[in-house]
């Protein structure tokens, strides 16, 4: 006997509305093992690479770490918080290089290194991102001394330093200091042996300041005056000038000795 | 064969040789997208592709096929259009419930955090759910399906009743009498009826024993019926069957 259509239909339909609703059942139980959990794996992120304090600030400098392996973290801005000292700044991106200024504030001569927390923006794969970051870094104290220029006449010399320093210093005493042609052979206007107590004070910051020296055999005994003035026939001379240099920290002064030198060229020739 | 019957299962190929080119369902955004394709869900992230198969989604295009299929399989039932229309529901719950595991396991709001080495990277991810063409196919299929249901599959013929061929049907369905649609008419066992340049024409034969008159349209329903009568009786009209 052939069966029905409607006793087909009906047999049908309710099988497979009992598959559908296996299946929605179904579904659900194995919902969780088919399912993945997916994360960034080498995600960029920041780092503090230097602190560097000079009399102009303080320069944060970031980094951004894995950046493009594989994913590619464009910044756009942010800002950093130092925790020792409270500061917050935006930071700014200069030549590439992400950099937060901070001005100079006076904790800053007394630590060694301080906690930096920020949060950057900016564009990961074309997706606005936010990295959030902590960093405990060394601080890199700048302090710059130069001799800016010289003049010597009628046994005076005269030595203009440039001072760029993060606390007072005192520049002084000069040890062994010399004057002399640059030739071959080489011939001294003034060499002296031993220690020069002349010393200078500058201020925090960025100036210039003079050192005078009469420069005679008062000045101890091994002081050698080959001639009060540059010698003639001869233009282009340097100054060996190593000295001592007191950086007057809140903590206690330091003191170190550096060699400055400068050759410079007299009247316009070579 | 029916064409509103074919034009069912045209639906429902389209529907599915659409959506293997093209997703029914997917949120889209730039490092984060997640469609939905016949062989489960293809999430991407940040260059990485997975591929999670709820097995409802395989259920939506058997579903379809058989929604598509069934009505030239078994012609002599309407059931059989009934049985297609509640196919095509059942697929198109089939998708609904595939949406909802989406929205109840590949939940995603929209960003995603990851730890750093200091810290951590939130990254923003805006997504925009999208309804794809092939779903509107299927939505097609449904409404076709359940008009084919109601109409017994008929709604094409019913428009034109001027013509003397759907007269001709007439007689032929009120009698039970098997017949099919030609081009331009109908064949009763090896007799067709076709109009042509605004008169009825009785078709004999095949190839070189053809031949074929002008007649009326009384003649050619007594024609036709005269040789339907002959044939024997078996399971005859198209979706006729109660």
């Amino acid at each position: 006997m052939v069966p029905s259509p409607l006793k087909i239909t009906l047999l049908i339909s309710i099988l497979s509305i009992a598959i559908a609703l296996i299946l929605i059942w179904g579904t659900a139980q194995i919902a969780p093992s088919i399912i993945r959990y997916s994360t960034l794996s080498n995600a960029p992120y920041i780092k503090v690479e230097s602190i560097n304090v000079t009399s102009n600030g303080v320069y944060i400098r970031l980094a951004v770490i894995n950046n493009g392996t594989p994913l590619v973290f464009r910044l756009t801005g942010g800002w950093v918080e130092v925790v020792d000292t409270g500061q917050v700044v935006n930071v700014a991106v200069i030549d590439g290089a992400v950099i937060a200024r901070l001005p100079l504030t006076p904790q800053w001569v007394g630590l060694v290194s301080v906690g930096v927390k920020g949060i950057v923006s900016g564009v990961l794969n074309g997706s606005r991102a936010y990295i959030a970051f902590f960093d405990v870094a060394p601080i890199r104290v700048i302090n710059k001394i130069g001799i800016a220029d010289v003049s010597y006449a009628d046994c005076v010399l005269n030595v203009t330093l440039s001072v760029d320093t993060v606390v007072p210093v005192v520049i002084g005493p000069i040890i062994n200091m010399s004057l002399f042609t640059v030739s071959t052979p080489g011939y001294y206007v003034f060499e002296t042996i031993g220690i020069v107590n002349t010393t200078v004070y500058a201020p925090a910051g960025g100036h210039n300041v003079t050192l005078t020296i009469r420069v005679s055999p008062a000045l101890g005994r091994y002081t050698y005056v080959y001639s009060c003035n540059y010698l003639s026939g001869f233009s282009k001379y340097t100054l060996w000038l190593p000295i001592g240099v007191t950086y007057m920290y809140p903590t206690g002064n330091v003191t170190s000795y550096t060699l400055l030198t400068k050759t410079f060229v007299v009247g316009g020739g070579s | 064969m029916r064409v509103e019957a074919l034009l069912q299962f045209a639906l429902a190929i389209a529907f599915i040789v659409l959506w293997v080119f093209m997703p029914t369902w997917s949120i889209s955004g730039a490092n984060y997208s997640i469609s939905l394709m016949p062989w489960g869900y293809v999430v991407e992230f940040f260059g990485e592709t997975h591929v999670i198969p709820p097995p409802t989604v395989y259920a939506v295009w058997l579903f379809a096929l058989g929604a598509g299929l069934l009505p030239l399989i078994w012609r002599r039932s309407r059931y059989s259009l009934y049985l297609a229309a509640l196919f095509s529901v059942l697929s198109i719950s089939m998708f609904m419930d595939t949406i909802l595991f989406q929205q109840r396991y590949l939940q995603f709001h929209g960003y995603t955090i990851a730890p750093t080495p200091n810290g951590y990277i939130y990254v923003s991810l805006p997504t925009k759910p999208v309804l794809g063409l092939p779903t509107y196919v299927l939505l097609a299929l449904v409404i076709l399906s359940i008009f084919n249901m109601v109409t017994r599959a008929r709604w094409l013929g019913a428009e034109a009743i001027e013509d003397p061929i759907v007269a001709v049907e007439r007689v032929l369905k009120a009698l039970h009498i098997e017949y099919s649609r030609i081009v331009g008419g109908v064949e009763v066992g090896g007799v067709r009826i076709v109009g042509q340049g605004g008169s009825l024409w009785l078709v004999r034969g095949m190839g070189e024993t053809k031949e074929a008159i002008e007649v009326d349209l009384k003649t050619a329903i007594i024609e036709a019926v005269k040789v339907g009568l002959r044939q024997p009786v078996i399971g005859v009209v198209d979706y006729g069957e109660d």
